[in-house]
């Protein structure tokens, strides 16, 4: 690695500086705000550090990373959606009786490694972008740990991991025992020329991938979404449900592109059966659920289900859809999860159902903010998310992929129900004298200027890029076309 | 002064951003002034555009004006465009007008309400979605629109939320309505697969220029889709269950929303596509078809009636069927000229409603009215020229030359009828009962209960001009045995294909004589209505109240048992459903597989399966299902 | 001395794989359970080691050495979070922890 090579890379490095210097930073001096303000400080010369990145040509460094547009696009998105997550996560914190320094250490350590999920080219980076990511998450679901709801979470998120993360080693070692290649460029060309034949590979892309679903929350390796979603501290919850989802998923594409070109391949089929499974399941579990997180984290599993039918229609503008999809998905969780995190007190946080309602009177603009980004959700026009699905109804049909994009269609329809039950609770006025929801009365919650501040911006942004998609749109087609499409 | 189109949807749109960060500061003044200023401003806007139009017509008798492309992927990009034309000057004049009378209105009767300011944020978002329905160039901004209302919709039914009852009507009209949509969304993706496009003039002409095969088969379905979506938002059978439960809003909601202008929506995009029924016979009768069967229905629903505004309501209901009946039998202008007459007598009606409701102390039941004609003279006329314009008194009522010519092209057009003809005569005699049914009941007779409220000039003067309308209005369009003044028709001949009226029916249908048989059938309704109710309305009521009628009554008074069918045969069910699915349905898989796998790893400890357990068995067991499908196909 | 078969090298990796796979799902103790996850890590690395052998590169034993590394740090979380059961549930029984469910 030459010095040119230390400057592309420079966004890695400079991510890993900040980890390391918040932990430096929290022995000599434990302050809260100093963490955040480091922390922010960091991700926001990280971003920076994209732009001299995109200022070099060669962009492989060693055979592991790539620092292309595509893993740049997705850097940007991840250090963004990690910062908002920071914010979110002060005053949540601040009220909590345990240390919060170290809290933004591991949040750092995480998005490392879903950066370098993104950046990577090769299994080993692969492997070691994944566990990282893991690793700290672990630590971070457990972070409240006096409450056993979320060291019971912890458990499960960690046995779950470790398992199905042998089950992706085991299945890299056998695709690399059978073609010889550790690479995405190595992958690239195994998937495209799969034959019926090849059973050991087949297997082995088989287990990669449930490595790679676990991560997803796709089912039926979904099981582990709503205990952890509930058990979770909220903007921990947030976490994982923006940030490790998008960096596998991106990934997912630079390995497995050539996976849509072959309608009748084994792996095809696999994917076409988890995409619907898990609109289905991610879908129908949702109707009723009373627990906000839990309903949230149903939700998501349907919201991966379409990302993978966009993943499955062949073509760059399928890719830009899954990447713009990508973004909306992100911003409106965050923005959805920002207000649960907003709403939680210091006992418990705000997941119940009940907790909602009559916040339309309560709190206008927090209930605003919720319904738009519900709405969003639920791919309401004038909203991002509208447009997100549009693309992939667009790009499915397309590929005449007609089976999952009617599936979409109408699981996307049942879905409105339980978006609009919370929506429709939090207008109904809350009867006379009642506490709202079960909260201790007295409670103060987690809301502080920063955060609802935020979260506006977030929705403005949601309702922006509703009406006027184009920017982003260019960024999401100019970021795709740098990956080899057949 | 066209380019300020934009401006017309823009205004209302501002209103109700401004109230939104600045409705606490701005007081109930404030907040008055800028949720009824900003319509009003797009009303005169609306009047300056719209004549300035009619003055000097632009080429192609169309404005078109592009504001930005909404989004571009792989050649479809639909843009925010403007599209200014006949038929779409009309729906805006009538929401703009009738909208900124009923927003004046509104500022008296919700003078003492406490959520005053978020029923203007609603109602001018309303404003501005209706009026983004209309002017939308491509009916992908359309659809926009036609979401924005229904959210509206939704929201301002269920505005007194305190009351769940309330918030369940909201979400019944939301959702009946969503079936519709489903199928307009349908339509416009069938459309768009197959000629590529959404702009509608461009459509249209694609369409028309590719006819007849190979597309019937697409034109026929795409027709029948956007038909399932006009069904949906105008109330007709079969989804019409939602509009009875949605007075549960505010009158002036019902007026605006549920009368003048979102119902007709349906109308508007049939209108607009003509080109698609004109070219498919079948979907133009089900569309006639439709419109019959509801005019009835909702008509003899309206006769049975407690409720006065259920009542007004099954009126709406069976007025938008003679539009639609219009519509499929090629008399496009005519029903565009109805929806005018309607726009004007039935907000009239509506709103006339609301005074007299708000003045019994939220007295709905008019067997509990009466004898108002003195106490609320004002009210009583005004409410009286409304019915008679519903009720299609001849000559002095705008609804009298708007349902005339509809009727006389359900049977002169060459896709008319006699069949649709009788339906139309009947459906009139109906009217003329249920419209003074109402007058007699409400504004004659003993009072049972006491005013205690009364209107003050912003209820009175948009009382007084929508009565002014009412008569007034019918005048652009006079038939041809009176005359022949019809600017109208002239202006809707640049925009819509007239209707094909030939042959001796035709002949016989534009003349004096079927002018006077409506006039005898309306009169004979009207005269029915004051034997039955004025002197021995005791007696009617008792007949309605016996053994052998009483079942009647009640499917009538049940809008025909619509109702009780789909809660039996769709709402139950998937309740049903949901509440077994409720807990994780995984979670009995889960039991079963911790089992199969204990059992068949016999001689290690067996014990009580956990839950982390089994979510692993769940996920080794779909690695084996997977590998299974994969390896072994 | 004849060269072990990459074949009967993967068949004793996917063997051990199974084992830890099993004890996963039938015992409790929440120790035991980060015990089998490491067997079938490890299992999963000796499949590496076996298939840089078959192509004569030291990747696999690279890849090895980084399954190693990271296990090592998923156990050293596992058992903070195992003595944070403990205080939490009173017993280190896995099947304790069902309060999360719906």
């Amino acid at each position: 690695m030459t010095a040119a090579d230390l400057l592309t890379v420079s966004p890695l490095i400079a991510l890993t500086l900040t980890a390391v210097v918040v932990m430096l930073a929290a022995a000599f001096r434990r302050s809260h705000a100093l963490a955040l303000r480091l922390t922010l400080g960091g991700l926001a010369a990280t971003f920076g550090t994209l732009f001299v990145a995109a200022s070099r040509d060669a962009r492989a460094v060693t055979l592991l990373v790539s620092m292309d547009a595509y893993t740049l696009f997705f850097i940007g998105l991840l250090t963004a959606t990690t910062a908002l997550v920071a914010i979110l996560s002060y005053q949540y914190l601040a009220q909590l009786p345990v240390q919060p320094e170290e809290y933004y250490v591991l949040l750092l350590t995480a998005t490392l490694g879903g950066v370098t999920l993104v950046a990577s080219t090769h299994f080993a980076a692969f492997f070691l972008g994944l566990e990282i990511l893991s690793v700290s998450l672990y630590a971070l679901i457990a972070y409240t740990a006096r409450r056993a709801a979320a060291v019971e979470a912890a458990v499960k998120y960690l046995v779950l991991a470790g398992a199905t993360s042998a089950f992706l080693i085991f299945g890299m070692a056998l695709v690399y025992a059978e073609t010889g290649t550790m690479t995405a460029a190595g992958m690239r060309d195994v998937v495209a020329g799969l034959h019926p034949g090849a059973v050991v590979t087949i297997i082995g892309l088989v287990m990669l991938l449930v490595g790679v679903g676990f991560k997803l929350a796709l089912v039926p390796f979904h099981m582990w979404t709503p205990d952890v979603y509930e058990g979770a501290p909220a903007p921990v919850t947030t976490y994982v449900a923006t940030v490790s989802k998008g960096a596998v998923f991106a990934l997912l594409l630079r390995f497995l592109l050539p996976v849509s070109a072959d309608q009748g391949s084994a792996v095809f089929l696999a994917l076409a059966a988890v995409a619907a499974a898990s609109m289905l399941a991610g879908n129908l579990l949702a109707l009723r659920q009373d627990n906000v997180k839990r309903m949230l984290a149903y939700s998501s599993i349907a919201h991966l289900g379409y990302l993978v039918v966009a993943f499955l229609a062949a073509g760059e503008r399928a890719g830009a859809a899954v990447a713009f999809y990508l973004v909306a998905y992100l911003t409106t969780t965050v923005t959805a999860f920002g207000v649960v995190t907003v709403l939680s007190t210091a006992d418990r946080d705000a997941d119940h159902l009940l907790d909602y309602r009559g916040l339309g009177a309560r709190r206008p603009v927090t209930a605003a903010v919720f319904t738009v980004a519900l709405l969003s959700l639920a791919g309401l026009p004038l909203t991002i998310g509208f447009i997100g699905k549009f693309l992939i109804v667009t790009a499915g049909s397309g590929a005449a992929l007609w089976t999952l994009v009617v599936l979409l269609v109408v699981t996307s329809a049942v879905g409105l129900y339980y978006y609009t039950r919370v929506i429709v609770a939090m207008y109904v006025r809350a009867p006379e004298g009642a506490q709202a929801g079960r909260t201790a009365p007295g409670a103060r919650a987690a809301t502080g200027a920063p955060a609802v501040f935020t979260l506006v911006a977030l929705t403005a942004f949601l309702l922006a890029t509703g009406v006027y998609p184009q920017p982003l749109l260019r960024l999401a087609e100019h970021a795709v076309s740098v990956l080899p499409w057949p | 002064m066209l380019s300020l189109l934009w401006l017309i949807p823009a205004l209302p749109a501002a209103g109700s951003v401004l109230l939104v960060l600045f409705g606490r500061r701005l007081g109930r003044g404030g907040t008055a002034w800028v949720g009824t200023g900003s319509v009003s401003l797009s009303a005169v806007l609306a009047l300056l555009v719209c004549g300035s139009f009619l003055a000097a017509p632009p080429a192609g008798d169309a404005y078109r004006q592009v504001l930005w492309t909404w989004f571009d992927v792989g050649g479809f990009a639909p843009a925010i465009g403007l599209h200014l034309d006949a038929v779409s000057i009309v729906w805006v004049l009538v929401i703009t007008v009738v909208g900124f009378l009923i927003h004046l209105y509104s500022v008296e009767h919700m003078e003492r309400d406490d959520g005053f300011t978020r029923f203007f944020i609603y109602m001018d978002l309303f404003v501005f979605s209706m009026l983004v329905l209309v002017l939308a160039d491509n009916l992908l901004l359309l659809y926009l629109g036609w979401e924005g209302v229904g959210l509206c919709s939704y929201l301002l039914i269920a505005f007194w939320q305190e009351d769940a009852q309330n918030v369940y009507s909201g979400r019944k009209a939301f959702i009946v309505t969503r079936v519709g949509d489903t199928a307009l969304i349908a339509g416009l993706f069938l459309l768009f697969t197959h000629y590529h496009t959404l702009e509608i003039g461009q459509l249209m002409h694609l369409v028309a220029s590719r006819s007849p095969a190979p597309d019937s088969g697409v034109v026929l379905a795409a027709g029948l889709l956007l038909l399932g979506g006009a069904v949906g938002k105008s109330a007709q059978a079969p989804l019409q269950t939602w509009l009875p439960d949605a007075m549960a809003g505010p009158s002036p909601v019902s007026a605006l929303i549920h009368a003048a202008t979102m119902v007709t929506a349906g109308v508007y995009l049939i209108a607009r596509t003509n080109v698609l029924y004109t070219l498919a016979p079948d979907a133009r009768l089900a569309v006639a078809i439709v419109g019959t069967v509801t005019l009835l229905l909702a008509g003899f629903s309206a006769l049975v009636q407690r409720d006065l505004k259920r009542a007004l309501a099954y009126s709406t209901i069976s007025q938008i069927g003679y539009m639609f009946l219009a519509l499929g039998v090629s008399g496009w202008e005519a029903a565009v000229f109805h929806f005018m007459t309607h726009a004007f007598f039935k907000a009239l009606l509506f709103l006339a409603a609301g005074v007299v409701i708000v003045a019994l102390a939220d007295e709905h039941d008019i067997f509990r009215m009466g004898g108002l004609r003195r106490e609320l003279p004002a009210v009583f006329a005004t409410f009286t020229v409304g019915a008679a314009a519903l009720a299609a008194l001849p000559l002095v009522t705008d609804g009298f030359y708007s349902k005339d010519l509809i009727i006389a092209t359900s049977l002169g057009s060459v896709d008319g009828g006699a069949w649709f003809y009788v339906a139309s005569l009947i459906g009139a005699f109906v009217t003329g009962l249920y419209s003074f049914r109402l007058v007699w009941l409400v504004f004659f007779g003993a009072r049972r209960t006491e005013v205690s409220r009364r209107p003050r000039w912003r209820q009175l003067v948009p009382l007084y001009a929508l009565a002014a309308l009412s008569v007034t209005g019918g005048f652009v369009w006079m038939p041809a045995w009176l005359g022949g003044f019809e600017p109208l028709r002239k202006l809707l001949d640049t925009a819509l294909p007239p209707a094909p009226m030939e042959g001796a029916a035709a002949h016989f249908a534009e003349s004096v004589g079927a002018a006077l048989i409506t006039i005898l059938v309306v009169a004979a309704g009207v005269g029915l209505s004051y034997v039955l109710w004025m002197p021995r309305r005791e007696r009617t009521q008792a007949f309605a109240a016996a053994p052998s009628v009483q079942p009647l009554v009640a499917l009538w008074l049940g809008g025909w048992g619509f109702d009780w069918f789909y809660e039996r045969v769709f709402v139950r069910p998937v309740k049903r459903f949901a509440h077994w699915a409720r807990h994780d349905l995984v979670d009995h898989v889960v039991g079963g597989i911790a089992w199969l796998n204990l059992a068949g790893w016999r001689g290690l400890s067996a014990g009580q399966n956990g839950r982390l357990r089994g979510y692993l068995a769940v996920t080794g067991l779909g690695v084996v299902l997977v590998l299974a499908v994969v390896v072994l196909r | 001395m004849a060269a072990v078969s990459l074949d009967h090298v993967l068949a004793l990796a996917a063997v051990l794989f199974a084992v830890g796979f099993v004890g996963l799902l039938t015992r409790r103790n929440l120790i035991v359970v980060l015990a089998c996850i490491e067997i079938m890590l490890n299992a999963a690395g000796l499949a590496f080691v076996a298939a840089g052998a078959r192509w004569g590169q030291a990747d696999g034993q690279v890849m090895f050495l980084f399954v190693l590394a990271m296990a090592a740090a998923e156990v050293a979380v596992g058992l903070a979070l195992a003595i944070r059961f403990r205080q939490a549930m009173k017993s280190l029984d896995v099947d304790d922890a069902d309060r999360l469910r719906g």
